[in-house]
């Protein structure tokens, strides 16, 4: 069905755009979790996941009480499961997606007898084969005399009811846990000095970053945790605006923020976490210890963003829109912007207003400059003047702006100070037109 | 005050560009005093003829003149662009072929041009160059040197355009462009690089903007364009922005006055058909003319048809049309020739000429012609034959034409495609970067082809919030943007052909579909032009015709055309009295099936009115009850004046056709003839330009002076409302009566040639294959199923000894099972040389591929030899294509070799109905609701036939297949729903309320089951829906094998085509 018909019958249809990617991430994560149940565990196909049970169950009490409890599992994070267990994995396969109970355990390979063939995994087409000439289930399948098979539907056919029955072989690949960026110590004796903390927390950090360099990779954002003996914790969170895995510099970073930690009664436990991570690979530095400058300066903005807050430290980045105050962003610092990213052909102002001061002036409609013009209670004689340049609200954002037109104004005062001024071409109630000033040129 | 010419002015032709219509464009710029206004759109010169138009049009109604003039933008692949403007017809035509020449160099809708190809066509051209490369760029070396070779090359023919930009440095940038103007001695001038006619087009402009790049509003950036300043503007403000280049201003009227070339001198001149060569075209017509008299009269002329072809002859030759009739003349034998059924549609059918000449099917003897409708000395306008042909044999008469003419001659029209409500919401939406399940959620309301767009109630309805800032502005825009040309596309048959070069006249360029050249103009452009087009249509009823005529040659020797059928047979009228008109031409639909029993056609006459009758137009216009009235002799026959008596009299006082329409408009309303016909015309267009009140006014106005009812007077004009897109002339109706009858008569003589013919002819018509031999059957044909051993790719007659009614039995062929091909067939059918015995042995001797075996396998081909669909199935399974020379050195018809046997589940008889429908979408073993029979009673859903006995106002409770959904134009909001069962049909009626409850139901059931209230009308039995409930999960039951019900294959399931069709 496409997605316009679904929305014939129903318009109100809620949609979600498909994403296989973070599926597959999500599977791969609660596959992960499933090691609690067995040390063999593999994602299968786009939903599903394989435990191999074989010499576990006894330690959750049995097989049937093994399964219930997977199920309660999975259900206590809300997930909707059918769990099979069987003999063969291809048995589990299918009684897991066609089987009638949605948690069994199978004790005979009959129980795969009334499911349909599409159970013995088989592809659309070939079961759309089977299904034509009446053959539906594994029984009718099983009925049928074996050598007429691999001709019609495939050697992959008898392969599968063979592996499904157990007459056939079959392995699965486990997974391997992915380990976390993380150092932790234990204290035998909980610490409470300052030395003690600034001491642990260097270990940690080394260990870390030998860690990230085994990886080749940098941290951006980490926390260091104290776990305190009366169970309550105190936390550091640190970021850098690249990656990095220098000691000294994150050490720096933590030491900004050391003398917030209270130790209370002692610390038993500390714990490092890099959560945020990026790959970072070796660079070489120039002969003439050259090519250090940008590490300085990104150093230097980390220092300034961890003491002053991360969004006191930015640069301006064009925005592509016409209206002169919308056409910077922030930017984060340590992004790298071309000057030829600013558009050449529009002179703009050092220096704008926010919001543009009113003014007072001359001039003649329709749209000549003005003559001389009050800013900040000083009258100033325009001697020479550009424009207009006219410039049209973004009608799309809100209604106001439907009717906004500005003409600016490069003027020059009798002093041969520069100013940038605009009308605002809608009338006001009384029938005249609003002047702003909006920047000083240098 | 000095005058000023708009000479740089793209309109939305150069689509997605230019944001108002260049009828807008050239109105504002008379209004504002313009002295001319030129057109030049990018590389095109798709919008000039809509532009010149206006401008005639305008000094016809006022008496003032805007001078128009015919350019057009020459983007160069250098980067470089010029205003290019022919002084006259020879430097017209050379732009012409220019532009040609850049179009067929490339892919449809490009062009390709270099300043060489304009150096070697520039003459008599005047050129302006631009210096709008960049945003607001200083003039650099390379506009130098570009000026100087102009320069070089055309002398004084070449200007340098100063614009405005309103951006900064603009006064420096303006003196160094006029400096190095006064350096290359070049005249500068003024323009405004228009855009759109009025400054509040700025926000549709910036949308489309958005359209054709692909962007959305918030990302356009610089992209948007940057001066807001783009409207026409009055001479005095121009005059203003450029006091400091008056020159600049003057020089736009010294163009304006060199251009002297008017679209109008375009001389459209006929093909010489010098077919006989000693005599002129007049003469040879008049030769051809009497020769196709004497064949169509053997018993001698009357009198009254000789003085009709005197009279039109008289004109033709008055107004030199004759070439024209001898061209299309010459198409139609050339189809004769091959063998290719074909008539002529539309006003042609009013002329004795064109009956004579064989070209439509209208006898002038027997019918009263008005050929003013045709031909008429006042409105000056190039004749216009429509003629249909077989369908699916079109392109060799497509292709013959090109042949003949050369395509230097010949080309199709094109076709302007429009915005309409879904595309432009939906593109409007995405400009917007509004979520895409928005603009779907609102146009999934919109039926088909409407033009009225999304209205905030629909926005209420999904629950949006209608004061959204950019939902407000998506209703807008999307409004605005409805109508606006999108792209050029291929007119369906419309040809030009002319003696001169065509591509002297018109910009050629390529069609996507190959093989295929196409004019830049449309059809409205070529009327106004006063140029020849024909229509080369296609028609499926006229193929399903030719086959059943060569089937009745064939099998019972009787030698029948269309003209030869009889059009007064009873027994025809008395079957199309019963609405037995299943597969007949045009009165097979449902809304047609209630009006025959209804008028009760007894004459050929009664069966114009019935194909004209249930159209939009006379049921907007409210005419078809009273005239029904009349006919049962209930009310009686009233004229609304004396003078409208001879206009209304052969419809009992009623306007039906859009003839008498345009004539009351003429008596009742005192239009001009021209002005009626403009009415006509501006009904027609698709975007009316706010016309439609103006001519309301003087309609209404004019009928209420003259005396008339004022609701007689708004119900005319809705009518003639309705008649514009879908309206039928009197003369159309009288061509497809004839097919009417013609259909009719087979079908009731020869039901079993009908359907033999029909099912051929598929796909065609209001119904599916399973609809027309279920009414064979029922009106006692024999039809037998598709067997390997006796089909053939067609249909075909057999003999059928024990038929009590003597009707040859058909056959079905094999292009009715799905997915077969038509040349393995003709191989299985060439190696039949003995019955095949089994699937492989058909495999072996034919060469047919597998896959094309497992088809006829599943279409139950084989069951003759004992292979039920399974069986047949499982050995070709075990076929594979390519040699095998260890089997091939087997004996053919040998023992196959050994392999267990397996047996089998056989398929169970509502199974074999299932996959009857899917494979062949129709089954002639059983209905498929009678295996459902006893669980719909047990449910208490009724059977169809129950309704027969039931008085107007019952309740029922009935469940059939759908056959038909329907939502006609003319009923707002009401949806039609046919059902059967295997009794009979019946129809539902799904007001709009019921219908938004019941959306998924109406729309995807196959299986439906209503409760309602029964409404009759005569013998017409409507059920009008109270609830709707979707059963269709009851057929799946229908495939099951009982002791197999637990197991279902999911999604995979092939999806059984009890298909029904959808009309909007």
């Amino acid at each position: 069905m496409s997605l316009t018909h679904a929305r014939a019958i129903l318009p109100a249809v809620g949609t979600a755009h498909a994403a296989p990617l973070d599926d597959a991430g999500a599977l791969a994560a609660l596959s992960t979790g499933c090691f609690r149940f067995s040390p063999w565990v593999a994602p299968c196909g786009a939903d599903g996941i394989w435990i191999d049970a074989t010499g576990v169950s006894h330690l959750f009490g049995g097989e049937d009480r093994m399964v219930a409890r997977i199920a309660r599992v999975l259900a206590k994070s809300g997930l909707t499961a059918r769990i099979a267990m069987a003999a063969t994995p291809g048995a589990a396969w299918a009684l897991a997606r066609h089987g009638r109970a949605p948690v069994c355990v199978s004790t005979s390979t009959h129980d795969l007898d009334p499911l349909p063939v599409m159970a013995l995994r088989l592809d659309a087409g070939t079961a759309r084969s089977l299904w034509r000439v009446g053959i539906k289930t594994i029984a009718a399948l099983k009925a049928i005399p074996r050598a007429t098979l691999p001709l019609r539907f495939g050697k992959l056919l008898v392969t599968r009811l063979d592996q499904a029955l157990g007459h056939a072989p079959e392995s699965i690949d486990c997974i391997v846990p992915q380990e976390a960026r993380r150092r932790a110590i234990v204290f035998a004796d909980p610490i409470s000095t300052a030395e003690d903390i600034r001491r642990c927390t260097e270990k940690l950090v080394r260990g870390l970053c030998e860690d990230l360099e085994k990886r080749q990779e940098g941290a951006r954002k980490l926390d260091l945790v104290f776990m305190r003996t009366d169970n309550s914790h105190q936390a550091i969170r640190v970021g850098a605006g690249r990656p990095s895995r220098d000691l000294k510099h994150i050490l720096k970073l933590f030491a900004e923020h050391m003398d917030t930690v209270a130790p209370g009664f002692g610390i038993d436990k500390a714990v490092l976490t890099a959560w945020k991570y990026a790959p970072l690979f070796p660079t070489q530095t120039d002969s003439d210890g050259g090519g250090q400058h940008a590490g300085d300066l990104a150093q230097l903005t980390d220092h300034l963003a961890n003491r002053l807050g991360e969004s006191a430290v930015y640069r301006l980045a064009p925005a592509a829109t016409h209206i002169p105050e919308r056409a910077q962003n922030r930017a984060a610092p340590a992004e790298d912007i071309p000057a030829s990213a600013w558009p050449t052909c529009l002179p703009r102002p050092v220096r704008m207003f926010s919001p543009p001061e009113p003014v007072e002036v001359v001039s003649l409609l329709p749209d000549h400059p003005p003559a001389r013009f009050v800013w900040r209670g000083t009258l100033r004689k325009v001697r020479c003047a550009d424009g207009p340049e006219r410039v049209c609200g973004e009608w799309w954002l809100n209604r106001d702006e439907v009717a906004e037109i500005r003409d600016y104004f490069r003027v020059e005062d009798q002093d041969g100070a520069r100013y940038w001024l605009f009308r605002d071409n809608r009338l006001t109630p009384n029938q005249s037109h609003l002047w702003f000033l909006h920047g000083v040129f240098a | 005050m000095t005058g000023y010419a708009e000479l740089q002015v793209t309109t939305n032709y150069s689509f997605l560009r230019g944001a108002s219509y260049p009828r807008e464009l050239v109105m504002q710029a008379a209004d504002l005093g313009l002295s001319a206004i030129a057109v030049t759109d990018r590389n095109s010169l798709a919008g000039v003829v809509k532009a010149y138009a206006a401008a005639t049009d305008h000094k016809k109604k006022t008496g003032q003149e805007i001078k128009f003039i015919t350019g057009c933008r020459l983007d160069l692949a250098c980067g470089r662009s010029l205003l290019c403007y022919p002084q006259n017809r020879e430097a017209y035509s050379r732009l012409v072929r220019l532009l040609t020449l850049g179009k067929r160099r490339v892919e449809k809708g490009q062009c390709h041009l270099t300043y060489d190809d304009v150096a070697t066509h520039g003459e008599g051209q005047i050129f302006i160059a631009l210096a709008d490369a960049a945003l607001g760029d200083f003039p650099d070396e390379s506009l130098r040197n570009f000026l100087t070779r102009l320069k070089g090359d055309f002398r004084h023919q070449t200007y340098l355009a100063l614009t405005r930009r309103f951006r900064p440095n603009e006064t420096p940038r303006l003196e160094a462009l006029a400096e190095l103007a006064r350096d290359c001695r070049i005249p500068t001038v003024a323009t405004n690089d228009v855009l759109f006619h009025k400054s509040d087009r700025r926000i549709l402009q910036d949308v489309v903007t958005c359209i054709r790049l692909g962007k959305t509003i918030d990302t356009l950036g610089h992209d948007r364009e940057w001066s807001a300043d783009r409207f026409l503007k009055p001479p005095a403000e121009m005059a203003r922005l450029f006091s400091r280049y008056p020159e600049a201003v003057e020089h736009t009227q010294a163009i304006a006055a060199r251009c002297s070339f008017s679209l109008g001198e375009l001389a459209y001149q006929y093909p010489d058909e010098n077919l006989i060569p000693e005599l002129t075209a007049q003469e040879a017509l008049e030769k051809l003319t009497h020769e196709g008299a004497a064949e169509r009269y053997p018993q001698g002329v009357p009198e009254k048809v000789k003085r009709q072809i005197a009279y039109e002859m008289a004109i033709i030759g008055k107004l030199k049309y004759a070439p024209y009739f001898l061209t299309v003349w010459r198409i139609v034998k050339q189809a004769r020739k091959i063998g290719i059924l074909c008539q002529g549609r539309g006003s042609a059918a009013n002329s004795a000429v064109c009956y004579c000449l064989g070209v439509t099917p209208i006898n002038p003897d027997e019918q009263k012609l008005l050929f003013e409708r045709f031909i008429s000395e006042d409105r000056g306008e190039p004749p216009d034959i429509d003629v249909d042909f077989e369908h699916e044999r079109r392109e060799e008469i497509i292709q013959w034409i090109y042949n003949t003419y050369g395509r230097d001659h010949a080309a199709m029209t094109a076709t302007v495609i429009h915005y309409r409500s879904r595309r432009a919401v939906r593109e409007v939406a995405k400009a917007l970067a509004l979520p895409e399940d928005i603009a779907a959620g609102l146009v999934a309301a919109i039926w088909g082809w409407s033009e009225s767009g999304v209205g905030e109630d629909r926005a209420r309805a999904l629950g949006l919030d209608p004061n959204d800032w950019r939902l407000k502005l998506l209703i807008r825009l999307s409004k605005q943007l409805i109508g606006f040309p999108r792209h050029l596309s291929q007119h369906p048959g419309g040809f030009v052909i002319s003696k001169d070069r065509l591509d002297d006249l018109v910009p050629i360029e390529n069609a996507s579909m190959e093989d295929r050249t196409v004019i830049e103009w449309d059809k409205d452009d070529i009327e106004t032009l006063s140029m020849m087009k024909v229509d080369v249509l296609g028609l499926g009823m006229l193929g399903c015709l030719r086959r059943a005529f060569d089937l009745l040659r064939d099998h019972k020797g009787i030698h029948q055309t269309i003209a030869g059928i009889p059009r007064d047979d009873p027994a025809l009228y008395d079957m199309l009295c019963k609405a037995d008109s299943v597969g007949v031409f045009q009165v097979e639909s449902r809304a047609q099936m209630n009006m025959l029993p209804r008028l009760k056609p007894r004459c050929y006459y009664d069966l114009v009115v019935e194909v004209a009758i249930v159209r939009p137009g006379p049921i907007q216009g409210g005419m078809v009850h009273p005239y029904l009235k009349r006919r049962q002799k209930i009310d009686p026959e009233t004229y609304p004046s004396e003078e409208l008596r001879a206009v209304l009299t052969r419809t009992m006082g009623v306007p039906l056709f859009q003839e008498q329409a345009m004539e009351i408009a003429i008596v009742a309303a005192k239009f001009t003839p021209s002005e009626a016909d403009a009415l006509r015309r501006a009904m027609a267009t698709f975007r009316n330009d706010g016309r439609i009140h103006e001519f309301a006014d003087r309609f209404i106005g004019g009928m209420t002076r003259n005396g008339y009812e004022k609701d007689f007077a708004e119900r005319c004009f809705e009518q003639i409302k309705g008649f514009g897109t879908y309206g039928f002339p009197e003369s159309h109706a009288a061509s497809f009566a004839i097919l009417v009858c013609a259909s009719s008569w087979i079908k009731c003589h020869h039901p079993d040639v009908f359907l033999c013919a029909i099912l051929n002819a598929q796909p065609m018509g209001f119904y599916q294959p399973a609809q027309l031999v279920r009414d064979a059957r029922e009106h006692g044909v024999t039809v037998r199923p598709v067997d390997v051993n006796a089909s053939r790719w067609d249909s075909v007659l057999e003999l059928d000894p024990g038929n009590p009614k003597g009707y040859l039995a058909v056959r079905l062929g094999f292009r009715l099972i799905t997915g077969m091909k038509e040349e393995p067939v003709a191989a299985l059918v060439a190696a039949r040389e003995r019955p095949y015995v089994s699937p492989r042995d058909l495999w072996r001797r034919s060469g047919v591929a597998v896959t094309q075996v497992v088809h006829l396998a599943e279409g139950d081909a084989f069951a003759s030899l004992g292979f039920g669909r399974r069986d047949a199935i499982w050995s070709v399974k075990a076929l594979r294509d390519g040699s095998l020379p260890l089997f091939d050195a087997a004996p053919s018809g040998g023992p196959e070799f050994a392999e267990p046997e397996a047996v089998l589940r056989p398929l169970t008889l509502g199974g074999e109905v299932a996959e009857d429908y899917v494979h062949l979408a129709l089954s002639l073993r059983a209905h498929p609701l009678s295996f459902l029979r006893e669980k719909l009673r047990k449910h208490g859903w009724m059977s169809l036939d129950s309704l027969k006995n039931k008085k107007d106002g019952a309740y029922v409770n009935i469940a059939g297949l759908v056959l038909v959904r329907q939502r006609p134009g003319t009923a707002t909001g009401v949806v039609f729903v046919t059902m059967e069962d295997e009794f009979t049909h019946a129809n539902l009626v799904v007001w709009s309320t019921v219908f938004e409850r019941y959306r998924s139901e109406v729309m995807t059931s196959r299986l439906l089951a209503c409760s309602g209230k029964v409404q009759t009308e005569g013998n017409v039995v409507h059920v009008v829906v109270r609830e709707l409930f979707d059963l269709s999960h009851w057929l799946k039951a229908l495939a099951q094998d009982p002791e197999e019900m637990s197991v279902a294959l999911p999604g995979a399931a092939a999806e059984m085509r009890l298909a029904s069709r959808d009309f909007h």
